[in-house]
């Protein structure tokens, strides 16, 4: 019987053993994922103050560079322009260096613009360009966390929120290994997104001069 | 009618038609070929617009030239998401790096892949060529697979005009390329005529 006990106990002490190293490996690999960042452990009442929190941003006007690195090649490209959003389901990135390139999704219209050709797309008729337009507007209207296209761990510092997402279909797995999106803790709005793709390649876009809440014309999302 | 008979009889005579009648063999004069053969795009960024039978896609290409005398092509969309990654080894192997789901079909592989050769210039690599004169111009062509791959001058030896892929009879791919430096040329055109494609490259300056 005691034999049993010590046995059970033993059982018992070696679970507990292995669920705190478990815990603590989970710790060290989130913190050496990234550095300086410690993981939340209460995702559902992130998820509650995120959606609260992000709602307050009606409109976001901004900066942005855009970082695309090719690893095995050595070659970093980067471009920048400017970024429009309105709540809901709007939004404008115009690439104005080196290149010229527009991209407007309003609801379920797309249009895109290059130095060439405009051409407008339904959304509803693609389902690529409909994950995409989602996953662009979910970041920066802070929905991203109810999308069902990815799993989503999230790690904090003492400014900034990291919402490392995981696609889950097999579409998505095949353009991203991860997205992470930076927030910042003070107004909640997005700072930078890395999109990492499975090759190792990983494209940055880093947001600077962000007016938040400021009027924006209706106009600026026209198709 | 009748001049509808008379119409299709015109257009299946001009289908018909060889584009390299005209062509006469001349010895190869292996100095101009030496000065223009094509050493193919090293290392540069290109916006880059494919029209393809109505559809227009664009993006941005990377051609690099790698340490090991490879040489990469890379498509991506203006975000940033690849859509291929080709490789063309030294030894003239070739190797799919990178492919998206909807490009992955033999045929277009194939298609962009005789395209960024011709680009590249990989067909002249080995120096042998045979040469044809027709009207003003000098033809050096060296035999693939079942079409010829030239490279064209004009009878001055001045300059390179383009590159062209053809069947025995029919041209079917031209590449010319515009700038002071055709290693790192300013703009690019790819013009396919057994259909209708265009690929459109303008360097972008970094």
């Amino acid at each position: 019987m005691f034999r049993k006990f010590i046995h059970t106990k033993s059982i018992g002490v070696a679970k507990y053993t292995l669920l705190i190293m478990c815990s603590l490996m989970l710790t060290l690999q989130a913190s050496a994922q990234y550095a300086g960042y410690k993981s939340i452990t209460d995702l559902a009442a992130f998820k509650k103050q995120f959606a609260v929190e992000s709602a307050k941003v009606q409109s976001i006007t901004s900066d942005f560079v855009q970082q695309k690195e090719l690893l095995a090649l050595t070659e970093t490209i980067t471009s920048s322009g400017k970024f429009w959003f309105k709540r809901s389901n709007r939004v404008r990135i115009d690439y104005t260096k080196p290149f010229t390139y527009r991209m407007v999704m309003n609801g379920d219209k797309m249009m895109v613009k290059d130095d060439q050709k405009e051409s407008r797309i339904n959304v509803k008729s693609n389902k690529l360009f409909q994950q995409v337009n989602k996953i662009m507007i979910d970041c920066v209207q802070g929905t991203i966390l109810d999308s069902k296209d990815f799993t989503t761990r999230v790690f904090e510092n003492d400014k900034t929120y990291l919402l490392e997402m995981t696609p889950v279909s097999k579409t998505l797995k095949e353009f991203f290994q991860t997205i992470v999106l930076s927030v910042e803790k003070k107004d909640y709005s997005v700072k930078s997104i890395d999109m990492n793709e499975p090759s190792g390649d990983k494209t940055t876009i880093t947001f600077s001069n962000k007016v938040l809440n400021a009027q924006v014309a209706d106009e600026v999302f026209a198709l | 009618m009748k001049f509808l008979h008379c119409s299709i009889v015109v257009l299946l005579f001009a289908a018909c038609a060889s584009d390299y009648k005209a062509r006469k063999p001349v010895a190869s004069d292996q100095a101009c070929a030496d000065k223009i053969k094509p050493a193919g795009i090293k290392t540069a960024w290109y916006t880059t617009h494919i029209d393809v039978i109505g559809k227009h896609i664009s993006g941005l290409l990377l051609v690099k030239q790698m340490p090991d005398s490879s040489k990469r092509v890379v498509f991506t969309n203006e975000a940033g998401v690849t859509f291929l990654d080709f490789e063309f080894r030294a030894d003239g192997s070739f190797q799919v790096k990178q492919v998206i789901k909807q490009l992955d079909k033999k045929a277009v592989v194939q298609l962009l892949r005789k395209d960024f050769e011709l680009m590249l210039g990989i067909p002249f690599r080995k120096g042998v060529y045979e040469a044809w004169q027709m009207n003003d111009e000098r033809y050096f062509g060296v035999p693939q697979k079942k079409e010829t791959a030239y490279f064209i001058t004009g009878a001055d030896c001045a300059s390179l005009r383009r590159i062209e892929l053809g069947s025995k009879r029919k041209k079917k791919v031209t590449v010319e390329m515009w700038g002071d430096n055709l290693t790192t040329p300013d703009s690019v055109k790819v013009k396919h005529y057994t259909f209708n494609m265009v690929i459109g490259l303008k360097k972008i300056e970094r």
